[in-house]
């Protein structure tokens, strides 16, 4: 079966990511209502000329790619796939009240050609000069899943390097709306996450971008060995009996699992089959959650990723993390069980290399 | 003409987005594209529309494009010659 070795990993988050030591450090916990991406001084990542057309995201996805890659050590990739649910939405916002504003008239063309959802990708392949395979998933709460199944498939017709990663951002119209509509609620405190009260998720962005290599080099920080979607599964014994089938498939039991990653996102609703698989997984394995740190976003499972890579490579489950009492004897397999909205389900296993 | 200079600059740096620099550091008479400020084709775009909203001047002929935005101060010279500062 074919495994995707990760060499590099860049994830700028509501979380001070970017700082190697963030990982044995306090949860930074959101400054305002809502989580936001602590921004890095952009200058050190991109020129000045291109840093003045680009928006958040753009911004967000070429500075943590630029440090993936300059992880792994990579001078080139043959691919380059990202993620991503909403897209450029800054400039795509910009650009439709741009034309309400102005009666249709005076339309300026920066944003409009900034605002298109693969504008990252192509961003960072003019900036690294590649020309090679260069694709954009836009599946709302799959969007960095299908990267990874994409670059496994890649990696399976020979590619040997490929850069994949999922770019969110939010805009405070986006939030007023949303929560408007009762779909966002404000942040509580970050155990609420798998034991919520009440409706509503707490929307968040970041980008987080991996290096992946279809051979095992030194550099590697671990392997992806596996990744599978469920689409609105219809109870939680059906995610289960998913779950079986596919460590199976890798020839694991649940009880082999050092740590699992739950995707709960603090809506009452959304977590419940998550809720009903967590005895189960208590049981057989060791509990511990994510979001409460990157708080909910269609692509947070790139977060997730980059967690995962990081428990491996420091051998360290912190407690920050943890829902189980236990304490993990070692990281040799950390499974991550994402969820988004309740509809799209999916199970990444990552495995020590 | 000097006070149209100085407005031209600020709108410029406000439309293109330069914030790394100051009115006082563009020099008006430096060539807008190329050296100079080393605008490209997207920001021609951007001038254009800056001076149909602000001026409300439409250049029909995009050939006179590059007499206008050779510099700051012949795209001032185009504004006061068709009467709109």
């Amino acid at each position: 079966m074919v495994k995707a070795y990760i060499n590099g990993t860049g994830c700028i988050s509501s979380q001070d990511t970017i700082n190697d030591q963030w990982f044995f450090d306090p949860v930074v916990e959101p400054n305002g209502d809502y989580y936001n991406a602590i921004e890095p001084s952009y200058k050190e990542f991109i020129a000045p000329n291109l840093l003045r057309r680009m928006g958040r995201a753009i911004k967000m996805g070429v500075a943590s790619a630029n440090l993936a890659i300059k992880q792994a050590g990579a001078t080139k990739v043959d691919a380059i796939i990202t993620g991503t649910g909403l897209g450029c939405f800054e400039d795509s916002e910009r650009f439709l009240l741009a034309m309400l504003n102005n009666e249709e008239q005076f339309l300026t063309p920066t944003s409009f050609i900034q605002s298109t959802h693969n504008t990252v990708g192509s961003q960072i392949a003019l900036i690294m000069k590649c020309h090679d395979y260069n694709f954009t998933y836009v599946h709302r709460g799959f969007s960095f899943e299908s990267t990874l199944q994409d670059a496994l498939m890649l990696f399976s017709e020979g590619k040997e390097t490929v850069l994949v990663g999922g770019i969110e951002e939010h805009t405070p119209n986006f939030i007023i709306l949303n929560r408007k509509a009762g779909k966002f609620k404000i942040f509580d405190h970050h155990t609420a996450f798998w034991k919520p009260s009440a409706k509503g998720i707490q929307m968040s962005e970041g980008s987080t971008f991996f290096v992946l290599n279809k051979t095992k080099t030194e550099k590697s920080l671990a392997s992806v060995d596996g990744i599978q979607t469920l689409y609105k599964p219809a109870t939680s014994d059906v995610i289960l009996q998913k779950l079986y089938s596919f460590l199976k498939l890798h020839s694991l039991l649940l009880t082999d699992i050092d740590v699992c990653l739950m995707g709960f996102s603090s809506d009452i609703d959304f977590d419940k089959q998550l809720r009903e698989l967590l005895p189960v997984i208590k049981e057989e394995t060791i509990a511990a959650h994510y979001k409460h740190l990157s708080g909910e976003y269609h692509t947070a499972s790139a977060f997730a990723l980059w967690t995962a890579t990081k428990l491996i490579e420091k051998q360290q489950l912190p407690e920050v993390l943890a829902i189980s009492n236990k304490k993990p004897n070692g990281i040799k397999h950390v499974l991550i069980i994402n969820q988004y909205l309740g509809i799209n389900y999916s199970f990444t296993l990552v495995s020590k290399c | 003409m000097d006070a149209l200079i100085e407005k031209l600059k600020g709108q410029i740096i406000e439309q293109l987005n330069l914030v790394e620099l100051k009115p006082e550091e563009i020099n008006p008479d430096s060539p807008l594209f190329g050296e100079g400020l080393g605008l490209d084709s997207i920001d021609a775009l951007e001038l254009i529309v800056l001076l149909e909203k602000h001026y409300g001047i439409k250049i029909e002929d995009p050939k006179d494009g590059k007499t206008i935005f050779q510099s700051i101060r012949t795209m001032a010279e185009y504004i006061k010659a068709q009467g709109k500062s």
